[in-house]
């Protein structure tokens, strides 16, 4: 029976399950990267008037409405969908998620209503995490609950190219509306077209996911009388859950979210950043690497319903642990050999009072660092060179050695704000200087840019995206029981996404910068992904074959 | 399987021809959090980290 099933073809129906809560799913992913693209424009229209004091409050609350609010979005929006049904909670969720944009995109700015523009575009900001906490639960439960046994990777995986899609799709608009009416007049008001929108979007998501049904199983379990009363005391408030809850965020959700980032997003950051790539090139490369990766997450989510759903995504992040250095070295290579080059050839040593240097880890970026030590360590690791740390007598101010040139830094502790900018500039033209008659290249030299490895090692690394995202809705929909599963399965997924994920590149540039080479930075996907191989493959079960309906 | 297919193709071709045309003015880096979200970039200061909002410039150190 589980073969004739796993077998046949999909229905009518299901595909209309599949297509209704994807593209809803790309849509909220594309009202939410809008943002990201254009915050350089929002900070200008709602930020630039604010004092210091204020800033940092809306830095971190702007911190707070992109990580910390996600997974409590999963939690209000996962209790929902347990108790009154998944169509109506992801119905919400979009809602939610598509009316904020649309205010956005008719906010006046902070020139027209001073300070509430700031405070409404927060809460707006806020508004949208919570609804994508809840949007994805929604839609994976939803899926899968339609899915024959021996599908459920196939059909979820169309869930896990959304977020590829909605950033791609974000893109399109925000060109094409540049495009049409020019720069100008887009830094001015165009840039609320794309927010405006999406109200399209949200009408046609809404029109199609209210013609949908209600997922078989909540309904059978809705007419028994047998849906969860507490789904938060359930899911959490008993050790039986709350341990797969620890496990399925540990042993899976970590890893996958360190390795998403890596391929997605820090691969383009460390191409601009360290290697000194132009943008539009690096975005051509990512761009194309994404592309040809997409189709992997389906081949597979469907993989995964032949060999399981475990040994994927442990043998992603395998890979990940086992070829981050050298992939990340032969990108160097390939497209910057200049910077390799200079990298082996130049020696570089900081010399400093080690009670004047700091982790630099700042996810906000409100915290200053003002010692000479931190401050020679920032130029550096911003010009991506890698040096040896000395130990200085206590109370030395830091100092650069390039080659036989030595550099005396500076504190910056105590000064006023035009003098600080004053060294400042003055210190950094000195080391760059040296730097360059060293051989440290300040731009990637596009003649030596090898573009054919270049987009093969970054498709490696998408692939090693899809090896981990493929599965993993089917894998965390099969881990929980329906009465439960919303909220059991959102949780681990938005902690795992939001925290572990979302820190990456903060937490890396702070290891380089504390360490002194540029590729450290991947230490932090690699413990990550390495803790999760390790708790995945110990503790945590395969579950292709587990009949998701069995404690109904 | 086939219309999935072409409209892949579609989509991503057109995707890459907004990518290739935009491009300085394409920021492709995602989420923005903390400093990032609220600093213009003519206002953020030189230190290059500005995705990883790890590094607040120490030009704006003593303010």
């Amino acid at each position: 029976m589980a073969t004739i099933e796993a077998n046949r073809p999909m229905s009518a129906e299901e595909k209309k399950v599949i297509f209704a809560s994807s593209l809803g799913t790309v849509f909220e992913w594309y009202d939410f990267y809008l943002y990201g693209s254009l915050a350089a424009i929002i900070a200008k229209q709602f930020f630039s008037g604010l004092d210091e004091g204020s800033a940092f409050i809306f830095a971190l609350l702007a911190f707070a409405a992109g990580f910390i609010v996600r997974p409590f979005g999963a939690i209000i929006f996962g209790r929902l969908g347990d108790m009154i049904g998944r169509k109506y909670t992801f119905l919400v969720t979009i809602l939610i998620m598509g009316v904020s944009t649309f205010i956005v995109g008719v906010l006046p700015n902070y020139a027209s209503i001073g300070v509430a523009a700031p405070v409404i575009l927060i809460c707006l900001r806020l508004l949208q995490g919570l609804a994508l906490g809840g949007e994805y639960g929604g839609a994976a439960t939803y899926v899968a609950e339609h899915a024959p046994a021996g599908q459920r990777g196939a059909y979820t995986s169309w869930i896990q190219t959304t977020a590829t899609l909605g950033l791609f799709l974000s893109l399109m608009v925000i060109l094409g509306t540049r495009t049409a009416i020019g720069e100008e007049a887009f830094a001015d008001w165009g840039w609320r077209v794309p927010f405006l929108v999406s109200v399209i979007m949200l009408v046609i998501s809404v029109y199609i996911r209210l013609s949908m049904n209600e997922s078989p199983a909540f309904v059978k379990m809705k007419a028994e009388g047998k849906t969860s009363k507490a789904p938060l005391t359930e899911a959490f408030g008993q050790w039986k859950n709350m341990k797969i809850v620890i496990l399925a965020l540990f042993g899976l959700v970590a890893g996958q979210a360190v390795v998403w980032y890596s391929g997605q997003f820090y691969a383009l950051f460390f191409l601009t950043q360290a290697l000194k790539v132009d943008g539009p090139t690096a975005n051509i490369m990512v761009a194309l690497s994404l592309i040809i990766g997409t189709p992997f997450f389906v081949i597979f989510g469907t993989l995964s319903d032949k060999i399981g759903r475990k040994p994927l995504i442990m043998l992603g992040c395998l890979l990940a642990v086992l070829t981050y250095f050298p992939v990340f070295e032969a990108l160097t290579k390939a497209a910057n050999p200049d910077l390799y080059a200079a990298q082996q050839k130049n020696k570089v040593i900081v010399t400093s009072d080690p009670a004047e240097c700091s982790f630099q880890f700042n996810p906000t970026g409100t915290l200053k660092f003002t010692s000479s030590c931190d401050i020679a360590k920032q130029v550096l690791a911003s010009s991506s060179v890698s040096y040896d740390n000395v130990v200085g007598a206590p109370g030395t101010t830091a100092s650069i050695k390039i080659g036989e040139t030595e550099i005396t830094g500076y504190s910056a502790k105590g000064l006023p704000a035009d003098e600080a900018k004053a060294k400042s500039a003055e210190f950094r033209k000195a080391v760059a200087e040296t730097l360059k008659a060293a051989g440290y290249p300040a731009k990637a030299d596009m003649a030596k840019f090898d573009k054919v490895t270049v987009v093969i090692i970054l498709t490696y690394l998408v692939i090693l995206v899809t090896m981990v995202y493929g599965p993993i809705a089917a894998m965390l929909v099969e881990l929980f029981p329906t009465r439960i599963r919303y909220t059991s399965m959102s949780l681990p997924y938005h902690i795992g996404n939001g925290w572990f994920g979302g820190l990456m590149p903060t937490t890396a540039f702070a290891i380089v910068a504390q360490t002194g080479n540029m590729y450290n930075g991947l230490w932090y996907p690699i413990i990550i992904a390495g803790m999760t191989f390790v708790i995945g493959m110990i503790f945590v079960r395969e579950t292709k074959d587990v009949d998701i309906y069995a404690d109904d | 399987m086939l219309k999935i297919f072409v409209g892949f193709v579609i989509f991503a071709a057109l995707a890459m021809f907004v990518i290739m045309k935009g491009g300085d003015s394409l920021d492709m880096s995602g989420e923005k959090h903390g400093a990032d979200a609220v600093h213009a970039p003519a206002e953020a200061a030189s230190v290059a980290a500005s995705t990883a909002s790890g590094a607040s410039a120490d030009a704006s150190a003593a303010k």
